[in-house]
């Protein structure tokens, strides 16, 4: 692999021993430790029920843990005093379902967090809104609303909606998995320029030529445990190392 | 072609059920004798009778040549000129005592069914506002995690819906209204606006729990509160969706309106009883004040529907 970045070396999420148990008791992320570093693409794979999703919402805290630690970006996310508000628009987040705003328009859309919860003038979130809309491709459909778009493009407007905060981190859960084949393409493309400008970016995809070609680390999770967690090369190349990796892959490819 | 000419058959048998309903209708009053009396209800919706006009103290009288009436006062007072009168009851140089009947004016004003109906429009209005204003904060108190907002919406809701509007009425008009000095207007706001609230509650309730939970976490991810999440993502959402229920509340409100009388203000009903009793033409009266309660509903329904277009052409 050729396109792997140098990153600087400093820690951007940090987890520690967490451990997530539903209210209905389903054990659903046993003592997953592990750092992403700035600027590093880490790709997420497992069986489904494994805990990718789960993992991934406690990066944000749309899921809370239930013990461990979590750091992000030097802030003690269950630190007495953090503003996970603040936290989370520094933390841009793609859905599988896209989750646009059905009333607002596409650049409404863009602009309403920016508008909302930042301080910037309109003038300037409007002019940010269509900069980020042309740059995936969007740049005829800002009027328009998010019903009369394909899988793709909505969630093109969901990456530029999540771009809009400036977030120095993107968490994207399955982002292609509900997008026709022939959409995938396009959503993978935004992302990969994403990655190639150095954004720090967790992703849980079943897109293995994506996190082959992308990846700088690839993690393997199993029952709600972080198996491996490995460069792309070791992980679709030395396979015979791990059985278990070895019977996901071969399933599913 | 045919399909056409068969509805075509429908319509016109809905026609003539409405004419044989009609037509029923007035034979079945005949049968009573009872005998129509439209006009007797006319002078309740436009009031044409002449103003007295009277004196308020003793003064003598001069009219000129148009006719103008100038009273001057024998205690000084500023003289009173009267240039409307249609009917003049004084001649050119008469002495008047205080209280005489000078002359009459014209006058239009609306009549009792009108004012009725105005008191009925206003007290909707005002109860509509406060129902949404009440029914917002109860739903979102409802969907709260926290036990104590729940548990009072819970027991608000269940309360209201549990018990019948007219006794709602009267303790709020009897024990609040004593308690806190209301008058019967505020009274009637109060109970109307509290009972319907609960209803909006529970349709706007259903309404945000109808969004998709993806909605919320988008709106959370990008770094927004929950109220603002609610405010600008949610809650437009689940108004729109929740119109048609909505409008269904809010023209039983405008019904419900008529249990007021009960507490002596004169809103539409009333006004009908009073003009009932005046006219005795009952059952035009009675139809008269249907046929408006109609006029506020339907025009509250219509204006939902125009609200509900405007809304859909978004998706
Ligand atoms: N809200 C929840 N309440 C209770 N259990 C849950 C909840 N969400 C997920 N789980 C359970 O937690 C486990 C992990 O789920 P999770 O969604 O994280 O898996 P996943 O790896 O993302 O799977 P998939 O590939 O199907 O998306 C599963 O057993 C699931 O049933
Ligand atoms: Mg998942």
């Amino acid at each position: 692999m050729t396109n792997k970045k140098k990153y600087e070396g400093n820690d951007m999420i940090v987890t520690v021993d967490v451990d997530k148990i539903y209210p209905n008791g389903c054990h659903a992320l046993k003592k997953v430790t592990t750092n992403i570093q700035r600027g590093e693409v880490v790709v997420i794979i497992g069986p489904s029920g494994s805990g990718k999703s789960t993992y991934l919402r406690t990066l944000n805290q749309l899921e809370t843990i239930t013990s461990g630690e979590i750091i992000v970006d030097g802030v003690k996310m269950y630190g007495g005093e953090t503003n996970i508000n603040k936290l989370r628009e520094n933390i841009g987040m793609v859905f599988q379902s896209f989750n646009l705003f059905p009333h607002l328009s596409v650049k409404e859309n863009v602009m309403l967090a920016p508008l909302k919860v930042t301080g910037r003038s309109k003038a300037e979130v409007i002019l940010e809104a269509e900069a980020l809309l042309t740059r995936v491709g969007l740049a005829e459909k800002m009027d328009i609303y998010p019903s009369h778009l394909s899988g793709g493009q909505q969630q093109r407007v969901a990456i530029a909606r999540a771009l809009a905060m400036k977030p120095d981190m993107m968490l994207f859960d399955e982002p292609t998995s509900a997008l026709d084949p022939e959409m995938v393409g396009e959503v993978l493309d935004v992302m990969k320029s994403l990655a190639a400008e150095g954004m720090t970016m967790v992703v849980v995809t079943h897109e293995m030529g994506f996190a082959n070609e992308v990846a700088d680390r690839v993690i393997f999770m199993e029952d709600g445990a972080l198996l491996v967690d490995d460069i792309p090369e070791n992980i679709f190349g030395k396979v015979a190392n791990h059985p278990r990796l070895q019977k996901f892959l071969s399933n599913i490819l | 072609m045919n399909e056409k000419s068969n509805k075509l058959k429908w319509h016109l048998l809905f026609i003539f059920t409405i004419g044989l309903l009609a037509a029923g209708i007035y034979s079945a009053s005949q049968s009573i004798n009872y005998k129509w009396q439209w006009h007797l209800v006319w002078p309740y919706i436009v009031d044409t009778a002449p103003i007295d006009i009277i004196a308020q103290s003793d003064a003598s009288a001069a009219i000129n040549a148009e006719g103008e009436i100038t009273l001057t006062y024998d205690n000084g007072d500023p003289d009173t000129i009267i240039t409307n009168a249609s009917e003049v009851l004084v001649y050119d140089g008469d002495l008047i005592f205080e209280g005489d009947l000078v002359a009459r004016s014209e006058s239009i004003k609306s009549g009792l069914l009108i004012d009725g109906l105005y008191m009925t429009l206003k007290i909707s209005v005002i109860s509509l506002f406060f129902s949404i204003v009440i029914g917002l904060m109860t739903a979102l108190m409802r969907i709260s995690d926290n036990p104590f907002s729940k548990n009072l919406s819970i027991l608000y809701i269940e309360v209201i819906r549990g018990t019948p509007l007219l006794v709602q009425i009267f303790i709020v008009y009897f024990f609040l209204g004593t308690i806190f000095d209301l008058d019967r207007f505020t009274a009637g706001v109060v109970a109307l606006s509290v009972f319907t609230g609960a209803y909006v509650a529970e349709i706007l309730r259903s309404g945000i729990q109808s969004i998709s939970a993806g909605q919320m976490e988008a709106a959370r991810s990008l770094g927004m509160t929950y109220p603002k999440a609610m405010m600008y993502v949610i809650l437009p959402q689940a108004f729109k969706r929740t119109l048609p229920p909505m409008a269904g509340q809010l023209i039983n409100l405008i019904k419900d309106s008529s249990l007021v009388s009960v507490i002596s203000i004169t809103d539409l009903t009333k006004a009908g009883r009073e003009v009932v009793s005046g006219s005795f033409a009952t059952f035009e009266v009675w139809f008269t004040v249907a046929a408006l309660y109609l006029l506020l509903t339907s025009t509250l329904s219509w204006a939902i529907q125009r609200i509900e277009k405007r809304l859909a052409t978004n998706d």
